[in-house]
C-alpha cells in the first residue's frame, strides 16, 4: 500500500515538475523578441521595460544617461526572432536566429532580460561575452 | 480504530515524521533559496512555486535514492553476508537463499501462505524477490529523478552566469551529480555498517533491532 502511494506520488510529481516548461519558454522568448523589436523601432522606454533592474542600471552607469536614451546608443541587435529557447527553473536562454543570445531571469513581474547581445567564448565552461550584463 | 492505530503505529508514526520533516524542509529550503537569490540580486520565488521546482526536487530526491539504495543493499547483502554476533545477520550456517522448506514455498507452503509462494514458475520467482525488486525500482526511479532535477538546477546556475547548458548525459559526468550522490551514499553505508557492529555489543531492551539484553555477544541472528 505504502509503496503504491509512493509510486503514485512519484508518477504525479515528475510530470508536474516538467509541466509548463513550453509556456514558460514561449513567455521568455516573447520578452526577448519584444526587447529587440523595441530597439528596431527606436523605442528606448519599451526596451528598458524588458530589462531587469540590475541590467537597466548597468546601462545607465555605463553610458551615464537615462536607460531609455542610453540603450539606443549601444551596439545591440535590432529586431530578431527567438530560435533557441531554454528554461531551467527561473533562468532562461534565448538564442536569436540572427546570432547573439539573451539571458533572462523570472521574477514576480515575469521574465526580464539580465544580459543581452551575448556571444559564446572559446570554452563552453566560460561565460558568454555580453554587451549588457546585469 | 484505537486497535488499528496501535497495531500500525510504526508505519503511522514514521509517515507523520516524514510529512513533518518534508514540510519543514520545504519551508527552510524555500527561505534558504530566497536568501541566496537576494544575495545574488536575483528574483525570489513563492513557496508554492518552490515546492514544485527542481531546486526542491533535487534536494528531496538525492536523499530518497540513497535511503532506498541502503535498504535494497541491506536486503540483498544479508542473504549472503554475515556478521558474527549481530542481530542484523542470519545465523552463521544460514548464508544463502535457503531451502524451499526453510522458506515455506512450493510444497512446503502453509495454508495461509501468500498464493504466489504456493505456486511455481515466474510468479514465485517474482514474489521471492519482490521486496528487493520494488525497493530497487524505487531507488533507480528516485536516482533518475535526482539526475533530472539536478540537471535543471545545475543548468539554471549556469544560465545565471551566462554559460551554456549541459545535456542530461553531460550532467551524469559532472562532479555536481556525483557529489550529491556519493555524499548521501557514504552516510547510509556508514549507518548500516556501524549498526551491524554496535548491535553485537550494545543492547536496547525491547527493540527487535537488538538482541535480548542478556544474550551473549557471540550469539548471531537473535532478535529480542
Amino acid at each position: 500500500m505504502g509503496c503504491r502511494v509512493l509510486l503514485a506520488a512519484l508518477l504525479v510529481a515528475l510530470p508536474l515538475a516538467a509541466c509548463g516548461t513550453g509556456d514558460r519558454e514561449r513567455d521568455a522568448a516573447a520578452v526577448s523578441e519584444a526587447f529587440h523589436a523595441a530597439l528596431e523601432r527606436g523605442d528606448g522606454q519599451a526596451a528598458c521595460d524588458e530589462l531587469s533592474e540590475e541590467a537597466a542600471s548597468k546601462v545607465e552607469q555605463q553610458e551615464k544617461k537615462p536607460c531609455e536614451e542610453a540603450i539606443l546608443g549601444l551596439e545591440l541587435p535590432k529586431g530578431g526572432t527567438a530560435a533557441v529557447r531554454r528554461v531551467d527553473i527561473t533562468s532562461a536562454y534565448i538564442g536569436l536566429g540572427e546570432g547573439s543570445a539573451d539571458f533572462l531571469d523570472e521574477g514576480p513581474e515575469g521574465w526580464k532580460i539580465s544580459a543581452t547581445a551575448c556571444e559564446p567564448t572559446a570554452s563552453s565552461d566560460q561565460p558568454y561575452d555580453c554587451e549588457v550584463e546585469g | 480504530m484505537r486497535r488499528f492505530l496501535k497495531q500500525n503505529s510504526l508505519s503511522i508514526v514514521f509517515l507523520l515524521f516524514f510529512l513533518g520533516a518534508l514540510t519543514g524542509q520545504a519551508i527552510a529550503g524555500h527561505a534558504d533559496f530566497n536568501e541566496q537569490q537576494a544575495r545574488h540580486g536575483d528574483p525570489t520565488m513563492s513557496l508554492s512555486r518552490y515546492v514544485v521546482s527542481s531546486e526542491f526536487g533535487v534536494d528531496v530526491m538525492e536523499n530518497w535514492q540513497s535511503e532506498y539504495l541502503q535498504f535494497s543493499l541491506l536486503i540483498l547483502g544479508t542473504v549472503w553476508l554475515l556478521q558474527r554476533g549481530s542481530p542484523e545477520s542470519k545465523e552463521l550456517d544460514q548464508a544463502g537463499r535457503e531451502s524451499d522448506e526453510q522458506q515455506k514455498v512450493g510444497r512446503y507452503a502453509q495454508q495461509n501462505s501468500p498464493l504466489w509462494a504456493k505456486v511455481g514458475g515466474i510468479r514465485r520467482t517474482i514474489y521471492e524477490n519482490s521486496l528487493l525488486l520494488v525497493m530497487g525500482m524505487i531507488w533507480l526511479g528516485t536516482w533518475f529523478a535526482q539526475s533530472v532535477t539536478g540537471l535543471a538546477q545545475y543548468n539554471s546556475e549556469r544560465l545565471d552566469h551566462q554559460m551554456d547548458t549541459v545535456t542530461w548525459l553531460g550532467y551524469l559526468g559532472k562532479p555536481d551529480f556525483w557529489n550529491r550522490t556519493l555524499q548521501n551514499w557514504q552516510s547510509e553505508f556508514l549507518a548500516v555498517g556501524s549498526m551491524a557492529i554496535l548491535a553485537v555489543y550494545l543492547r536496547q531492551r525491547g527493540s527487535p533491532n537488538s538482541k535480548p539484553v542478556g544474550s551473549p555477544h557471540s550469539s548471531t541472528g537473535i532478535e529480542g
